[in-house]
């Protein structure tokens, strides 16, 4: 689930020589990769001077994207999981989709309709060609989606579990579904597209690295070295790009990006003043939230399945603390509701109080337990059968800002007299342990994210309970229930956005009141933007895209900089 | 010959012993390739039920029984077949543990022969020379330094050298923008690089090496037969070098052999702070991402390495220690 924040101590590391610096030994960094007019012709990586990229006339943009181990290798093949970070911004989706709030941009494909719950009907952007000069068709999405039928592996968002057939004419591909089910719209829009006359050709798509990639997108691959990789405009992309090169370099921990002349990273800063907005003038920063972290009690272990107690422990949480501890500050006390808060605002169910977000009373916290036959005797809580109540709550080990959370959780459930364990397995145990069950409490993400819909599934639906020893990937907390379920599958059937919208407030109040999960604080998204080169980064008073780097979402956003001059 | 074929046959045993944890440890791992995988992406949000089994598509994770596994798999190690990497999918394991190999071997070897060579023969002197500034100098600083864990005095060097006077690269084995080749350019490119890990390595182990080999020495400087080479009225330095330093040196020749062997292995710990393109990055990174067909080749690599050196060390004492034939 998600930790937007892993922030992990930082290893002692210094910068790669960015972009226009001539503070030390340089290394002519663009200058020698791109081959730009002004560059020393035959640098070898030495020479004086190196203010590689950005002199007049070509904006370079310095962009912490992608994190060598330590060197890159050339994988640019869209549907691998080690793809290089810029594979992103050379193949396009049909639908663009802010991870923020879930809104949807049209991209690839010019508008779409649902006529009937099952039936998606897109038509495609005119004009459109791939980087080679062949133009994009209604083909090459039939292509793209029967090589993600064929090679399972490479269909990353489970496109055909909800897909029946696709059928195209010039301009329309129409998708018939397996049944109801509107909300697939997004996760068949997100499939990157690509061009068939060059993947027909391959023999093993699945493990094919691409390393010279033609795609729609804004940027296509210039220089590939272990260490550095550029990206140049594409002269007849389609939308607006002002951007003329993207240098990624392979060093991007918090260090290289604080003294590497980024233009834009994405890291957690301790200290982000002081680091990050300390290291240049024009440094600033957005932390929207992106997700919600919390408790995720195993519903199939006594006492989690019983609502009493799940609120008795939410209530003894101070959630703003608990924030202010785990993330620096920059986070707020999560809703319960599972919305994201400012992102969801105008979808909050307006008869729920405090917008959701459950404040500390250790009374009502004993009242609850007291309710589930708990008792307390003033310094120890006891379960009916007059044991001391404890519990472990697990949490990945490394992920040092969760810990630090489930550490004042620990704290703060003392203080009504329960004492809970901290289990700290490494992350891919973490994992198989939430997977199957193999857990009493955890610490994680998934209680709410961009897409409230999508998060409400997968955390809640029957549809995915597995008993403990068994794995599943979604409802880890192994939650069943009737009316949850309903809800869900009644969301697949509209198509009016009114009717939508009542579902996802329905569902906010069964979240409110039944607990499935114990909503804590939001996780972080750590946009770090330099202003002196380019404008146009989306901040809170314009939030139209998340700061992250990686998927698609990142088009976004390089599509509305704008050089300065 | 007998003594050689004892040697041959334990090394024979302890390689197929060697594999066979090489094969068993990594499995006994809680949480398998896919959850470190699914663990990474979360990190970006909540993976589901689809991404998941494309990831277990993606990297082939091996199913059937054990029994079947591990013959597969001993027939891979024969064949020198390590399939593809799990973190580095769909790169080849032999792809990657070949592109690191050179930095380690070179960064690592030279050093270690170095530091080798240098601390025998400051031992030597220390010894000849005991009590005198010549002894107490390299000895002292030698096991203070020697105390220092290698990633502090990475950091230390880093933060002085690298960052303080920028007089070296901070990272990496060679500039941003260049591409390994075999060129004059990029062959100073990289030993520039390789300046601040190998002093580090360098410094930290000379006095290991300073200490065994005077302590040696001033044993055997002790025995008759050298008592009776300076009556003789030999020369000093024929009876430090021929006569006693010969002798003393057969225990720090063992720990040499052992430290090549090693080698291979790399540094963890120095290749993470100057994040080195080497084996041990490598095998971190291994670790970290239950990535069984990487980590198996170069645990294997490593044992391979270690046993062959100190098979080499076993039949060289042979050669030059009478003794043990016996």
């Amino acid at each position: 689930m998600a930790t937007w924040q892993w922030a992990r101590t930082s290893r002692t590391r210094t910068q790669r020589l960015g972009a226009r610096t001539d503070r030390r030994r340089p290394t002519g960094l663009a200058a020698c990769a791109v081959a730009v007019a002004l560059v020393l012709a035959g640098c070898s990586g030495d020479g004086p001077g190196g203010s590689g990229g950005g002199g007049e006339g070509d904006a370079t943009l310095m962009l912490a994207a992608d994190k060598g181990s330590p060197t890159f290798e050339e994988n640019f093949n869209p549907y691998l999981q080690n793809k290089r970070s810029a594979t992103s911004y050379i193949y396009e989706p049909l639908i663009m989709v802010n991870p923020l709030d879930a809104e949807q941009v049209p991209w690839l494909a010019e508008s779409w309709e649902q006529p009937d719950p099952a039936t998606i009907e897109m038509t495609l952007r005119e004009g459109v060609t791939w980087t080679d000069g062949e133009p994009l068709t209604t083909e090459d999405i039939a292509f793209t989606f029967e090589l993600i039928q064929e090679y399972p592996a490479l269909d990353t968002r489970g496109a055909w579990n909800r897909i029946e057939s696709v059928e195209t004419t010039d301009t329309m591909i129409t998708f018939h579904l397996q049944g109801d089910d509107t909300p697939a719209l997004p996760v068949i829009g997100q499939t990157l597209i690509v061009p068939e006359h060059i993947w027909a050709e391959q023999d093993a798509p699945d493990t094919w690295a691409n390393t010279e990639p033609v795609g729609t997108g804004p940027f296509t691959l210039g220089n590939f070295t272990p260490q550095q990789y550029t990206m140049d405009r594409n002269p007849d992309y389609w939308g607006e790009v002002a951007i003329d090169q993207i240098v990624l370099p392979s060093a991007t921990e918090q260090l290289d990006i604080v003294n590497g002349n980024f233009d834009w990273g994405y890291s957690f800063m301790s200290d982000v003043e002081n680091t990050w907005v300390g290291a240049d003038e024009n440094n600033t920063y957005w932390f929207p939230p992106g997700g919600v972290l919390g408790l995720l009690p195993n519903h199939d272990v006594q006492p989690f399945d019983d609502v009493h107690v799940r609120r008795g422990i939410a209530l003894a949480l101070d959630k703003g603390r608990i924030a202010e501890v785990a993330s620096e500050g920059y986070m707020d006390a999560a809703s319960q509701t599972g919305l994201l808060l400012p992102n969801h605002e105008e979808l909050l169910a307006e008869d729920i109080p405090d917008s959701g977000i459950i404040a500390q009373d250790a009374d009502a916290a004993i009242a609850a337990f007291e309710q589930a036959g708990f008792t307390h005797d003033g310094s120890t809580m006891r379960t009916p059968d007059g044991q001391p109540f404890t519990f472990a709550i697990t949490t990945p080990n490394g992920y040092t800002d969760w810990l630090r959370a489930v550490q004042e959780i620990q704290r703060q459930l003392a203080e009504i007299g329960i004492e809970v364990d901290i289990n700290s397995p490494q992350a891919a145990a973490y994992e198989a342990n939430l997977s199957s069950g193999d857990y009493e409490m955890a610490f994680g993400g998934g209680l709410g994210g961009g897409d409230p819909y999508a998060s409400y599934n997968s955390l809640l639906s029957s549809e995915f309970y597995a008993p403990n020893g068994e794995t599943t990937q979604n409802n880890r907390i192994r939650y069943q229930s009737q009316e949850a379920d309903d809800l869900l599958v009644a969301y697949r059937s509209a198509v009016e956005e009114a009717e939508q919208e009542r579902i996802i407030g329905e569902l906010q109040h069964l979240m409110f009141d039944e607990l499935p999960g114990i909503a804590v604080y939001h996780g972080g998204m750590w946009g770090l933007f330099n202003d002196g080169r380019f404008t146009g980064w989306p901040s809170a008073e314009d939030p139209y895209a998340s700061p992250q780097t990686w998927d698609s979402a990142p088009l976004l956003i390089l599509t509305r900089l704008e050089p300065v001059q | 010959m007998r003594y050689a074929l004892r040697r041959f046959g334990l090394f024979a045993l302890t390689l197929w012993a060697a594999v066979t944890l090489n094969f068993a440890l990594p499995r006994m791992m809680p949480g398998d390739p896919a959850d470190a995988a699914v663990a990474r992406l979360a990190q970006n949000g909540p993976v589901d039920e689809a991404t998941r089994a494309a990831v277990e598509a993606q990297l082939g994770i091996p199913d059937g029984n054990l029994i079947e596994q591990y013959l597969t798999y001993l027939g891979q190690v024969v064949r020198l077949d390590f399939g593809v990497s799990y973190t580095f999918y769909p790169q080849p394991v032999a792809e990657l543990v070949g592109d690191a190999l050179p930095y380690t071997l070179i960064l690592v070897g030279a050093v270690t022969v170095l530091a080798f060579c240098l601390g025998t023969l400051l031992g030597v002197l220390a010894a000849w020379r005991r009590g005198s500034w010549l002894d107490a100098l390299p000895t002292v600083s030698g096991s203070f330094i020697n105390t220092f864990p290698y990633f502090w005095t990475a950091l230390l060097l880093l933060f002085f050298l690298g960052y303080g006077l920028h007089w070296f690269p901070t990272s990496g084995a060679f500039s941003p923008t260049a591409w390994p080749e075999w060129s004059l350019t990029f062959i100073g490119d990289a030993l520039y690089h390789a300046i601040l890990p190998a002093v580090t390595m360098l410094v930290t182990s000379l006095g290991g090496w300073i200490i065994g080999m005077r302590n040696a020495m001033i044993n055997t400087l002790g025995e008759d037969y050298v008592t009776f080479a300076e009556a003789n009225g030999l020369r000093g330095r024929t009876v430090a070098l021929r006569y006693a330093a010969r002798n003393a040196i057969l225990p720090n020749l063992t720990g040499f052999g052992l430290a090549l062997g090693g080698v291979v292995g790399g540094s963890i710990l120095v290749e993470q702070v100057f994040q080195y393109p080497g084996i041990g990055y490598l095998l971190f990174n291994s670790v970290i991402g239950q990535d069984y067909p990487l980590m198996q080749a170069l645990f294997l690599m490593i044992t391979v390495s270690v046993l062959v050196a100190n098979l080499i060390v076993d039949l060289l004492y042979g050669v030059l220690d009478p003794r043990t034939r016996r």
